[in-house]
């Protein structure tokens, strides 16, 4: 099966002043103190491909690569050596409610939300409703965002990243909020997800996480590819058992 | 594109007043305190040698108000929009484009404050403010062009917003918009006078130069004498806007070259 996103001897390097500093006068007044710089290794000539349909989970430390990758996945970085081929429509979600403003209701932040995600208004009144409900607000649709609990903030997050239509998903940690209701809640999106044959790029903390639903698992320390593992997901398993 | 623009531009105008129990008239305070301290300060002193001057005196101001808020702007959308910049793919020109259309709806409501305090001190409305349609791109495209080439640089050196601030107040006094700008002739003929004499550049000179050549000077003389003064000092002739649209567009594409090749790097340096 052909990939729908893949990168070929990615590297990346970020430039650091060993003593840092964000002020114009320290570079001008105090340059020599300044202009020495370290280099950090982020990522090194790291390759991977994803199929249609296909999960594939990324571990690894702190500090191993993982969100620089994905941000360059999803064209928010420049690397400084390789290539990237997005082959289908990508969204990532690197947190929750990305453009929330405390002061708008649910619906405008829903608006301004798909906005930013590429979506028409149209589009957006027409699912307007189900994003909604499924966020279960109830009579709090339309008091602003900063009345809501936290719980409900989440909530209302959640369904507007669950109603977007892409073809990858670029996910980094974003599920691994709020309480065990929600995280449930989570799951069930995913899977739903899987069920539709969408591409992901799954990034967390958590290996067991990452084996119940991944088809593989690529370990990323110190910038590069340690191993890969091909997993049954756990979700696979239990329904071949049922 | 342009629907993300508008989009972002306005809410960003209605979100900036929402919430407070002034509203928009919250905004409108400082700029108009500005405005009665320097007519308290300047009338006695330059009033009686312009005409209209508490007119002459708020076109000046609600100019300059657009240019100053608009670079500002440009500048702290890195910090309002952080989460957008780091977790969104989208290019990160619209946002800048956003500030633009902010400013220019600020700007146009103050113009109805303009017009309505002209009509109540005797200049009624007139076909000129049609001139408004070249005037509010003129201004927007110096602003923009000025704003983005300081946010290009803001993420790396952050005090460029207090430096910023510090050569707003300085430009404000070099701007002509509380005192007389004393013109002698167009544009050209006086820069073409400047070079055949031998210059002294004094810092004196220096000032006079800039205050009498800078963009923002001339857009201000500009809207000044086609809606005050239309028949004592005439509007502006065809070459003279081309000559001023062409500035301003220059200086808006050398801040956008100097932006865009900034902008990949903002992920980076937050």
């Amino acid at each position: 099966m052909p990939s729908i996103l893949s990168c070929t001897e990615i590297s990346k390097t970020f430039r650091r002043a060993t003593l840092p500093s964000v002020l114009l006068q320290d570079h001008l007044l105090r340059w020599r103190l300044h202009r020495k710089q370290q280099h950090v290794q982020a990522l090194q000539n790291v390759s991977l491909s994803l199929r249609t349909g296909e999960w594939l989970g990324l571990y690894g430390p702190n500090g191993g690569g993982k969100t620089t990758l994905l941000r360059i996945l999803a064209g928010l970085m420049r690397p400084d050596a390789g290539s990237v081929y997005r082959g289908g429509t990508l969204s990532c979600f690197f947190d929750l409610g990305v453009g929330f403003h405390p002061e708008r209701t649910a619906e405008e932040n829903i608006r301004f939300h798909n906005l930013l995600h590429g979506i028409s208004g149209r589009e957006s009144s027409r699912r307007m409703r189900e994003i909604l409900d499924f966020a279960g607000l109830g009579m709090f649709e339309q008091w602003p965002f900063k009345c809501y609990s936290t719980g409900m903030k989440l909530r209302l997050a959640f369904a507007a990243i669950a109603h977007i239509d892409a073809d990858i998903y670029l996910l980094d940690e974003v599920m691994a909020v709020g309480d065990r209701e929600f995280q449930d809640r989570c799951k069930d999106y995913l899977q739903s997800m899987k069920r539709r044959g969408k591409a992901v790029i799954l990034v967390s903390h958590s290996l067991p996480s990452l084996e119940e639903i991944c088809d593989r698992v690529l370990f990323l320390e110190r910038g590069r590819i340690e191993r890969e593992e091909s997993v049954v997901p756990i979700s696979h398993a239990v329904s071949a058992l049922g | 594109m342009l629907r993300v623009v508008c989009a972002i531009g306005w809410a960003d105008f209605v979100l900036k007043y929402r919430g407070s129990v002034l509203g928009y008239l919250w905004s409108f305070i400082a700029p108009l305190m500005k405005f009665l301290v320097i007519l308290f300060v300047f009338q006695p002193l330059v009033g009686p040698a312009i005409p209209q001057y508490p007119l002459y005196l708020f076109l000046g101001l609600i100019v300059w108000e657009h240019f100053a808020s608009t670079t500002y702007g440009c500048i702290t959308m890195l910090i309002d929009k952080a989460p957008i910049i780091q977790k969104v793919v989208f290019p990160r020109v619209l946002l800048i484009f956003a500030v633009g259309w902010t400013n220019a709806i600020i700007f146009l409501t103050h113009v109805l404050i303009f017009l309505l305090f002209g009509f109540l001190l005797g200049v009624p409305p007139s076909s000129s403010l049609l001139y408004f349609l070249i005037l509010l791109p003129q201004m927007t495209l110096l602003a923009l062009g000025v704003g983005m080439a300081l946010s290009a640089y803001f993420l790396k050196y952050q005090d460029i917003r207090h430096l910023w601030e510090i050569a707003l107040q300085v430009l404000f006094w070099l701007t002509p918009v509380a005192y007389q700008y004393v013109v002698q002739g167009t544009v050209i003929h006086e820069l073409a006078n400047l070079f055949r004499e031998s210059l002294s550049l004094s810092l004196w000179g220096f000032f006079q130069i800039f205050v009498r050549f800078q963009p923002l000077s001339i857009l201000i003389h500009d809207a000044r004498r086609t809606f005050l003064y239309a028949q004592t000092e005439g509007i502006p002739s065809p070459h003279h806007v081309l000559g001023t649209s062409a500035v301003c567009a220059l200086i808006f594409l050398l801040g956008f070259l100097i932006f865009r090749k900034r902008s990949p790097y903002f992920v980076e340096e937050y």
